[in-house]
C-alpha cells in the first residue's frame, strides 16, 4: 500500500472519532436516565427541609409551625435545583 | 417464599456472630458481594496493566477503555483541577459498576439496591466535597450559599433555600442509584413469577418482556454507575472552582 492513501486513510478514521466524541458529548446520558435525576432533587430537597423542620420544632417546642415552614421552603428548594440542572444540561 | 419479589433483598449473616459493643458488624451476604466486587476490580486491573503490549489484549483493552472513560470525564465536567482526585472518582465508580453487574447475575444479592450502602458512599462524598471546598477556599467557600445579585431583603430566605439544596446533596444522590437497582430488580422478579403462574400457554409475554427487562437493567446498571460519578464530578467542580 503507497505511503499517500495510508495517510489519507488515517486522517479519514480520526475524522470520524472526533466526529463520534462530539455526538457523544451533546448527548452523555439518556433521557431515563435525566428524568430520574430531575425527580429525585425535587423529592430530596423537600425530604431535607421537612427533617430539618421536624429537628427545629423538636428543639424549639414550636410544634407545628416550622414543619410547614421548612416543608414549603424545602419546596422552593427542590424547585430551584430542578431548574438549575435543566440550565446545566443546556449548556 | 420463593415468589416474593422482595426477598431477594433480605440480608443474612455467613458465619459467627461479631459484635462491637452494641453494633452487629457481622459478615453478611451483603459484604460478601462488596468483597467479591472489590476483589473483581482488583483482577481486572492486575490482568490488565500486567503485560503492557502496543496491540491490547481483551483484559488490557478493558483496563484502558475505563481509565480513558474515566479520565475523559473528569476533564470535561470538572476540568484540569481535578485530576488529582481521578483515583477518587475511578475508585468509586468501578466499585458502584461492579456491584451493579454483579447484581444482574441470577442468585447473587444486589449491593446498591440498599439505601444505607448508597448513603453511605454518597455521604462519603459529600463531606469529603465540603472538606476539600473548605480547604481550597477557607471560609470563602460559604459564598456558595450567596448567589450574586440578590438584593439585601430576600438574602435570609435566599441562604435557607440554598443551604437546603446543598444538603438535599447526598439524599439525592443515594436515593437515585438504591431507587434505580431497587425498582429494576423488583420488577424483574414480579414478571418472572408472572411466567411460572401463567405457565406455559401465558407465559411466552412476560417471558419476552423479561428478557427486555434484563438488557435494559444491564443499561441502567452502566448508566447509574455513570450519573454517580459524573455527579461526584459536578460537586467537585462547585469545590473546586467557585463561580457564583
Amino acid at each position: 500500500m503507497p505511503k499517500q492513501t495510508f495517510k489519507t486513510r488515517l486522517e479519514i478514521a480520526k475524522n470520524k472519532i472526533s466526529k463520534k466524541n462530539l455526538y457523544n458529548n451533546k448527548k452523555p446520558s439518556s433521557s431515563i436516565g435525566t428524568a430520574f435525576k430531575m425527580s429525585t432533587e425535587l423529592v430530596s430537597a423537600v425530604a431535607v427541609g421537612t427533617i430539618i423542620g421536624f429537628i427545629l420544632d423538636k428543639t424549639f417546642g414550636t410544634k407545628p409551625w416550622l414543619i410547614l415552614i421548612f416543608f414549603f421552603v424545602g419546596v422552593v428548594a427542590g424547585i430551584m435545583n430542578v431548574i438549575k440542572s435543566a440550565k446545566n444540561m443546556q449548556k | 417464599m420463593a415468589t416474593n419479589p422482595m426477598h431477594q433483598f433480605e440480608v443474612y449473616r455467613i458465619g459467627p456472630e461479631i459484635k462491637l459493643g452494641a453494633i452487629d458488624i457481622s459478615f453478611t451476604n451483603a459484604s460478601l458481594f462488596m468483597v467479591i466486587s472489590s476483589f473483581a476490580i482488583l483482577l481486572v486491573f492486575n490482568l490488565g496493566s500486567k503485560k503492557n503490549s502496543v496491540i491490547p489484549n481483551k483484559m488490557q483493552l478493558l483496563a484502558e477503555l475505563s481509565y480513558t472513560f474515566v479520565s475523559k470525564m473528569i476533564s470535561d465536567t470538572a476540568g484540569s483541577k481535578a485530576k488529582p482526585y481521578f483515583s477518587f472518582i475511578f475508585s468509586i465508580f468501578m466499585f458502584v459498576l461492579f456491584c451493579n453487574m454483579f447484581g444482574m447475575i441470577p442468585y447473587t444479592f444486589t449491593v446498591t439496591s440498599h439505601i444505607i450502602v448508597t448513603f453511605m458512599l454518597a455521604a462519603f462524598i459529600f463531606i469529603g466535597v465540603t472538606i476539600i471546598g473548605f480547604i481550597k477556599h477557607g471560609l470563602g467557600y460559604l459564598k456558595l450559599f450567596v448567589p450574586s445579585g440578590v438584593p439585601v431583603v430576600l438574602l435570609p430566605l435566599i441562604v435557607v433555600i440554598e443551604i437546603i439544596s446543598y444538603l438535599s446533596r447526598p439524599i439525592s444522590l443515594s436515593v437515585r442509584l438504591f431507587a434505580n437497582m431497587m425498582a429494576g430488580h423488583t420488577m424483574m422478579k414480579v414478571f418472572g413469577g408472572f411466567v411460572i403462574s401463567l405457565g406455559i400457554i401465558g407465559g411466552w409475554l412476560p417471558l419476552s418482556f423479561s428478557v427486555a427487562l434484563t438488557g435494559l437493567e444491564i443499561l441502567v446498571a452502566f448508566l447509574q454507575a455513570y450519573v454517580f460519578a459524573i455527579l461526584t464530578c459536578i460537586y467537585l467542580n462547585d469545590a473546586l472552582n467557585l463561580h457564583h
